[in-house]
């Protein structure tokens, strides 16, 4: 199956691990990941300064993408990249007056908006379409005896009225991919507590306090790991654990992972090949065998 | 103090708020009626003191202006909780980005945060270059010396289009 990819700005100029893990597993389950160009910011932090313009860059985003590729859909491993293309591809369904605004605009620069584009995440791509027994099947070296926290991040989930990848309130998809590695879940109340990453810009110690209340729960559970899926999620959680803890008292030392990285080992793909060295908080040596 | 306690001398403002329901869509800040499901759950309840249910109550009372030129906007962190419980789909996370969007407009305060990305898009058409990040140890690494490939940008067409929305 060919598969678009649209990385977004935080994975492609800072977040490479992530980009990394999901170009060395998806060949894996037999997927071809087309690269698109001349693609643009999502419209995430635009939003707030003008929606429309938010609005032209994911629709623009949706339209390279059925353009260039011929692609059986388009992967957007970005929670909040996803959060902005699916919400966009719900107005221009539902709102007539934008969509033909939003049209307009596109053509100018020659490209077409496709209304059946099919976005994916990490999440559902695996979960739903390559599904977690053929995942079973493919487990080299199986996490037994270990134990994950997962953090499926707000944006994935929310809102459901414009479709997203799992239930709001009790979203169980990542757990049951990191089940299929053989490794054990610990549900925890805090599963949906926000990292806090849009604040990072404007409101610094408020964001490294909702990462580092979180970190310091799950570090009282006694974890292995704690798995993400999302660029912005992983920097709070991940670059920034040591800041985060001092906002909140405590030293930390939890092991981050972005889901792409935890399925890579187990399929047996070198940990550098995983961007598993760009990991701040990982202790690495537990995770490979010896 | 809370945000209610700044309007005692406020008036409202008629042509305002019908500016903030024009830029609202599939949301009607008068179907709130005030459950508070959504500040119960709020992420910046706690260390901001944000109150979305304040923020539709005064939305609705006409007290636009005072909002629009507040810091509370900002404090909203995007988890969008509040737009999924909301049992009258009155989402105050959409009125917030109207307010975001209608204090841009009017030249209010914004975190210079916001300004920066869009100067960046407006360059690149991303909101950064590609940076160089260190490993563990503390290695320099860059999207070449990982073995990724190049980013190839958008070209000038789009930097117009774009900036001619953004002017209005």
């Amino acid at each position: 199956m060919k598969v678009a990819v649209y990385w977004g700005c935080k994975i492609s100029t800072v977040q490479y691990a992530y980009e990394m893990s999901v170009r060395q597993v998806l060949p894996h389950f037999n997927i071809e990941l087309v690269d698109l160009n001349e693609v643009s910011c999502c419209g995430g932090p635009v939003r707030s300064i003008n929606t429309l313009a938010a609005m032209y860059l994911s629709a623009r985003n949706l339209a390279v993408a059925s353009m260039q590729s011929g692609a059986d859909g388009l992967l957007v491993p970005c929670n909040e990249c996803h959060f902005m293309l699916s919400e966009t591809k719900y107005r221009m369904q539902n709102d007539e007056e934008s969509q033909s605004k939003i049209e307009k605009m596109l053509n100018k620069e020659g490209l077409v908006y496709d209304s059946k584009i099919k976005i994916w995440h990490v999440v559902d791509l695996l979960h739903d379409v390559i599904k977690v027994d053929a995942i079973k099947a493919k487990v080299k070296r199986p996490f037994s005896g270990m134990k994950f926290v997962t953090h499926p991040g707000c944006q994935l989930i929310r809102p459901s009225e414009i479709g997203r990848v799992d239930n709001a309130e009790d979203p169980r998809k990542l757990d049951a991919l990191v089940e299929a590695l053989g490794a054990e879940i610990l549900r925890y109340s805090e599963n949906l507590d926000c990292c806090g990453a849009a604040l990072l810009g404007s409101h610094r110690e408020t964001a490294l306090s909702l990462a580092g209340s979180k970190l310091k729960a799950v570090q009282s559970y006694d974890v292995d790991g704690f798995v993400d899926t999302c660029p912005y999620c992983h920097t709070m959680y991940d670059e920034l654990q040591k800041e985060a803890a001092t906002t909140v008292g405590g030293k930390f030392s939890l092991s981050v992972f972005y889901y792409t990285q935890l399925l890579g080992l187990a399929l047996g793909i070198e940990h550098e090949n995983l961007g598993l060295h760009l990991n701040k908080s990982l202790n690495i040596e537990k995770f490979t065998p010896e | 103090m809370s945000l209610i306690d700044l309007m005692t001398m406020a008036k409202p403002n008629k042509e305002l708020q019908m500016k903030i329901l024009s830029l609202l869509w599939n949301v009607d800040p008068a179907d709130c009626f005030q459950c508070m499901r959504c500040t119960s759950g709020c992420t910046s309840l706690k260390l901001l003191e944000l109150k979305p249910h304040e923020v539709n109550l005064l939305v609705n009372a006409g007290f636009v202006e005072e909002l629009v030129s507040s810091d509370i906007i900002w404090a909203c962190a995007s988890c969008l909780k509040c737009r999924e419980r909301c049992p009258q789909k009155a989402s105050p996370y959409n009125i917030i980005i109207a307010l975001r969007n209608l204090a841009v407009e009017r030249d209010a305060k914004i975190p210079e945060v916001y300004m920066k990305a869009v100067a960046q898009i407006l360059e690149i058409g991303f909101t950064q270059k590609p940076q160089t990040v260190t490993s563990r140890e503390m290695q320099p690494f860059n999207r070449e010396k990982l073995g990724l490939p190049q980013i190839r940008y958008p070209d000038d067409k789009f930097k117009a289009i774009f900036m001619k929305i953004l002017g209005g």
